[in-house]
């Protein structure tokens, strides 16, 4: 915007719009963005609460025998999860400061850990030892899942840029919204994944 | 403006006559053949006894408004700055609230009665959907299966409904009682017919292609009569 | 995404220098456009076909080709988004991301110079509420054809001349364009157009999130029409989709399940719009209680529309596994939950009534008080019931239900919140008619409409206190008394509200002004016909007619051949209604830039609106309903330079 500076002192264009609040407005789109992805959470959680506990002849095993799910795999998945999320943050925090190298590190961190976890996410579909078709246990479980996984690739392709612009040298201390919005999105993905492990593998 | 309000509620009242007159002089509702269909037949009546109030009134003042009040469309004058006025708006939201609440009452107390059972047993009829028929089921009669439902008069009947493919719902129009036959689950209504003679089973529940024509028959006899059906082949 | 500010401040003057960007002739399939969407749409087709086909063939899936598979991954996913890109909904987008520095906003996708600036990724959110018009008025045409030929097969019992399954589908198809693709985005239309006016903004805030809004929408409406050629038939398991009808019926369904998802991001992306727009973007000495209650009401839609909308996305994606992927969400033998998808379905869809209503309510408001001369009565309890109505829609889902054998405890506490709707909803009721009291009426025809809703839809929702009385409603569920109730709530409701806004607004969006007497001609003719064709519906209904049947009983004969002439009319009657706006559209006498002599900031500007609405942002100074009140104003529109506003 700065290279245009003398052109918009006497341009034709709109008249600057008033700043009627104090909340940026990509902040603010990305944080209704996200309240609606909560809902659609929220839809897949609720379906899994019908399967499980409305439902009149709901399995009272979970998952109903002879089916595991690997709860271990899972964790040191949602391990490599949640410190990706620390990453993040020193990434942004790092790139605030003006330190790009520390930026970089943090986000290509960030950006394998997320591939690992979604690697390792595809890598269990094979072996869980059951399909889409196993019953409503393996409906929810793919589902939930599945719909995290989705969310996931959504966040990597969002870091995937921040990396791109980063290694570009877009972004300084005073222009880095466009690594804050994806780690906002990329904390959400983290906290979902935490819900989603508690309510499917853990509970 | 004494004038005015006289010459509204002359044509609040008019309003709600004719619209009594509609409500009386059709009928509006299948005659009634079961205790519970009665019930729900007297929620109805309270539930118009309000409605027409209501809309006489929202009507009398649109019409009256325009009739007093319109202007040329070429009048640039405004009306009166007029903002609100407290006491108003406190009647108008509280005598609405205690009028639902008054239909939400009595259509709680229906319907308790209507899903309680009787002191005496009631007979028990299963019903199962299927894509397009009917099955009636009488488990205390060597489960008895039948195309068409035959009930005893003045005998509260509960009715079990399950589905074996898609959602159907079981309706008698003449019984005002309804309920979805759901596959994997089992719903219940009470009837306790009333009338002696031949009604319809609707199915009204979206089903498929043959849903319009998911008929039975149904026909309420004399105990002595169903007796005698049931011991039948 | 960048907001409005940032994407005006761009180094070209504009309109001099302004270059449309219909270049030389590889321009036309290169560059973003319909032509460049022509080629591309089949390519990404041929992409999600060769990965579905490949992705089966490594996995050892038998068989390879499975078209159900094939239609959904590349002709509902890939597809699209060929589209999208070839007409250039994502080029801006994509030069970000390829982290090219972004080409500064040359304004050259906003501001419409020809009708064919209509056919482009346009940015101006003027343009892009008259493409949202256009496009939903033609889906309504569609929809109300397909209610023309399935009212022609009801005039007699039995068999006429459609069969079951075409019967059935166009029955959904009808309802479902009717709702997704015309009532819902049809106020998206209006709102777009006025709201960024009303709030003294240039633009919305996220002007290419909101172009690539509006392009989603032809996408969900090709799919539902599309359906019709699927193999089968058309869905044809009600709008309301239940499983697992909607699971086993033809392969059909998935178009419902699929388009769905496009009309529904579509109002999602809408709706954050507005949302943003509203909070970030009012005009110095806009607050909260100055804002139009078009504004109020758009701001609650949008939060509905935000919460409850991935309900519905949720439940069509677990229709859709069922069908595609074998899972058992709805289906009882697997361990499947059938009632689960009511549940879902209706906390999206209960909800969705209030979105097709409150941006009327708003229209509504704005009409009243303008032509009546008179300050909307009780301005603060209108926006309060508004939030009242959001936070009541939310708890009264499952009155959909009654019958539907959910845990009974759930009935009465389900009722009691249903029936407590009244309560907010009279208060708007009651507070227009107060308005009206002894104002100064100005009869026009968007002042017809807005008197005709106010008691049609009374009616409307007096119906629906019946039904939500769970009693009355055990009998009269799923019967014509509910497509009664449908009509007067949504087409004496949501459709003559947005008959008002369209007429209301006419001059501002065209700049001429429309045929008043031909506009009357079309409210009586509507009026009227309307009530001939809806009103027998209830008695029909509590007889025993119920719903969704080809054939019924021949006692009912006589009333449903009436219904399907007085059908016909309503349908001729809007050929009154385009025949006036295309007529007055192309040479209707010019319209003034404030021929209602209103308030609102809208009207402050010419008709129609300079390309960037204001000169300068107009500074607010009071209330917008101030009719009446010497001196008053809502807003100086060169702003005193020394106020100095706390943002809020
Ligand atoms: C614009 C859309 C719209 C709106 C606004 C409404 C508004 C209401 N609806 Fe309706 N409804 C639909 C669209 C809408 N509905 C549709 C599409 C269906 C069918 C879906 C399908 O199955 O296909 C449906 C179905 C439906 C059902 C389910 C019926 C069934 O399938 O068995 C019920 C049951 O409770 C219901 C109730 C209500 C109520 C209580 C209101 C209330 O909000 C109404 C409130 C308004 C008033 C009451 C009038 C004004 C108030 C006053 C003047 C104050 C004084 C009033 C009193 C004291 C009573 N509706
Ligand atoms: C906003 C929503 C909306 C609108 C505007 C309409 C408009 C109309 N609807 Fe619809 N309808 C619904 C929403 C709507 N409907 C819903 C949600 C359902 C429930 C579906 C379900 O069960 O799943 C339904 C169901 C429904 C039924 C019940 C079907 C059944 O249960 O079997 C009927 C029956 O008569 C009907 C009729 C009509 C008619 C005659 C119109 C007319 O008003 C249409 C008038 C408009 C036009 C005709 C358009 C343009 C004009 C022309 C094309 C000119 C040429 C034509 C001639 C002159 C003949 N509708
Ligand atoms: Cu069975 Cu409809
Ligand atoms: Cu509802």
């Amino acid at each position: 915007m700065t290279s245009h500076a003398e052109a918009a002192a006497h341009h034709h264009g709109p008249p600057i719009a008033n700043q009627s609040s104090r909340v940026d407005a990509r902040v603010l789109g990305m944080l209704l963005f996200i309240a609606s992805e909560t809902m659609l959470f929220g839809s897949f959680f609720t379906v899994y609460f019908f399967v499980r506990v409305a439902n009149p002849d709901a399995p009272s095993t979970w998952p109903p025998p002879p089916y595991h799910f690997p709860v271990f795999v899972a964790g040191v998945n949602t391990a490599i999860l949640v410190t990706s999320s620390f990453t993040m943050h020193w990434a942004l925090q790092s790139i605030k400061r003006g330190n790009r190298p520390a930026f970089l590190a943090g986000m290509t961190l960030t950006f394998l850990m997320g591939l690992a976890f979604l690697l390792t996410q595809l890598v269990e579909y094979l072996h869980v030892g059951f399909n889409t078709s196993s019953g409503a246990f393996a409906s929810v479980f793919f589902g939930l899942t599945g719909l995290h996984g989705a969310h996931v690739f959504v966040g990597l392709t969002l870091l995937g840029m921040v990396l791109v612009r980063g290694f570009r040298g877009h972004f300084s201390p005073q222009h880095h919204h466009g690594v804050e919005l994806p780690g906002i999105y990329w904390h959400f993905v983290d906290v979902m994944w935490i819900v989603v492990y508690s309510a499917v593998y853990l509970l | 403006m004494r004038r005015g309000i006289v010459q509204l509620v002359a044509l609040g009242v008019v309003i709600a006559v004719l619209l009594t007159l509609v409500a009386l002089l059709f009928k509006w509702l299948p005659s009634s053949a079961s205790v519970e269909f009665n019930r729900i037949q007297d929620v109805y009546w309270f539930a118009t006894a309000i409605a027409i109030g209501i809309f006489s009134l929202v009507s009398a003042v649109v019409i009256f408004s325009v009739w007093k009040w319109r202007v040329p469309l070429d009048d640039d004058a405004d009306g009166p700055p007029i903002h609100g006025h407290t006491g108003l708006e406190i009647v108008w939201t509280a005598v609405p609230a205690v009028l639902v609440i008054a239909i939400g009452i009595v259509s709680a107390v229906v319907l308790a009665k209507n899903g309680e059972a009787g002191s005496t047993p009631p007979l028990q009829v299963n019903v199962i959907g299927q894509q397009f028929t009917w099955k009636f089921v009488y488990p205390g009669y060597g489960n008895k299966t039948s195309g068409e439902l035959v009930l005893p008069i003045h005998r509260q009947t509960k009715f079990t409904m399950t589905s074996v493919d898609v959602i159907h719902s079981f309706w008698v129009p003449n019984f005002g009682q309804k309920m979805d036959a759901v596959p994997g689950i089992k719903t219940t209504i009470y009837v306790t017919p009333t009338r002696l003679g031949n009604y319809q089973v609707v199915c009204a529940e979206l089903c498929g292609l043959g849903h319009a024509t998911m008929r039975a028959k149904a026909r309420v006899v004399t105990q002595g009569q169903f007796v005698s059906w049931v011991k039948g082949k | 995404m960048t907001t409005a500010q940032h994407d005006h401040v761009g180094p070209q003057p504009y309109p001099e220098h302004y270059e449309p960007p219909h270049g030389p002739r590889w321009r036309l399939f290169f560059g973003p456009g319909l032509g460049r969407a022509l080629w591309m749409t089949p390519l990404f087709f041929s992409l999600g076909m060769f990965l579905v086909v490949g992705l089966r063939w490594w996995w050892g899936w038998p068989p390879a080709f499975d078209w159900t598979v094939i239609v959904a991954i590349g002709g509902m996913v890939a597809a699209p988004v060929g589209f999208l890109t070839g007409i250039g909904a994502f080029d801006y987008w994509l030069h970000y991301i390829s982290g090219r520095p972004t080409r500064p906003e040359d304004h050259s996708g906003h501001g419409a110079t020809s009708w064919k600036d209509y056919f482009r990724v346009n940015t101006d959110h003027k343009v892009i509420g008259i493409q949202y018009l256009v496009t939903t008025f033609f889906f309504f045409t569609v929809g109300g054809f397909m209610a023309m030929l399935f009212r022609a097969e009801l005039a007699r019992p039995g068999l006429q001349f459609l069969d079951s399954q075409s019967f059935n589908g166009l029955v959904s198809v009808h309802a479902t364009l009717m709702i997704f693709l015309f009532i819902i985005p049809a106020f998206a239309g209006i709102a777009n157009f006025v709201v960024p006016l009303m709030l003294g903004a240039p633009d919305m805030a996220f002007p290419r999130l909101n172009a690539l809004s509006y392009w989603l929408l032809p996408i969900a409406g090709v799919m539902f029409l599309a359906s019709f050629v699927a193999p089968g038939g058309a869905f044809g398991a009600g709008w309301t989709g239940y499983a697992p009808l909607s699971v086993d019926g033809p392969v059909g369904n998935i178009f419902f399940n699929m388009g769905v998802q496009w009309a529904g991001a579509s109002s999602v992306m809408t709706a954050l719009n507005f949302l943003v727009t509203i909070i970030t973007m009012r005009a110095p000495g806009m607050t909260f209680w100055r804002m139009p209650l078009l504004v109020w009401a758009n701001f609650t839609t949008s939060l509905l529309v935000v919460i409850a909308t991935p309900f519905i996305a949720g439940s069509q994606f677990f229709v859709f596994f069922d069908r595609v992927l074998h899972t058992s969400f709805f289906t009882p033998d697997g361990g499947g939950y059938v009632l689960g998808y009511q549940h879902i379905f209706w906390f999206y869809s209960h909800p969705a009534v209030y979105i097709m209503m409150l941006p009327g309510f708003g229209i509504v408001s704005e009409v009243i008080s303008t032509m009546a001369r008179k300050p909307i009565f009780g301005y603060r309890l209108m926006a309060l019931s508004l939030i009242g109505i959001l936070v009541l829609g939310f708890s009264v889902w499952a009155h959909h239900m009654f019958v539907a054998g959910m845990a009974n405890w759930l009935r009465v506490p389900m009722m009691i919140t249903t029936l407590l709707i009244a309560v907010p909803t009279g208060i708007k009721i009651f507070s227009w008619i107060a308005t009206l009291w002894r104002g100064r009426i100005h009869l026009t025809t968007p002042m017809l409409f807005a008197l005709g809703f106010v008691t049609m839809f009374t009616i409307g929702g007096l119906s629906g206190i019946y039904l939500g009385a769970v009693p009355i409603d055990i009998h009269a569920s799923d019967t014509y008394f509910i497509v009664a109730h449908i009509h007067y709530v949504l087409f004496g409701g949501s459709v003559f509200t947005i008959f008002a806004g369209i007429y209301y607004w006419f001059p501002k969006m065209t700049g001429r002004m429309y045929d008043e007497r031909l506009g009357k001609a079309h409210f009586w003719l509507t009026f009227v016909s309307f009530n001939a064709t809806f009103f027998p519906m209830h008695y029909l209904g509590l007889r025993g007619m119920n719903r969704r049947v080809f054939d019924y009983p021949a006692a009912f004969g006589g009333l449903n051949f009436f219904i399907t002439i007085a059908s016909f009319v309503l349908g001729a009657s809007v050929v009154v209604f385009f025949y006036n706006m295309i007529m007055s559209w192309a040479r209707g006498p010019i319209a003034e830039g404030n021929p209602w002599r209103s308030h609102t900031l809208e009207w402050q500007v010419s008709s129609p609106p300079p390309i960037f609405n204001f000169d300068e942002i107009p500074q607010v100074v009071g209330g917008p309903y101030e009719y009446g009140v010497p001196g008053a104003r809502h807003a100086v529109l060169a702003p005193a330079r020394e106020v100095e506003e706390v943002p809020v």
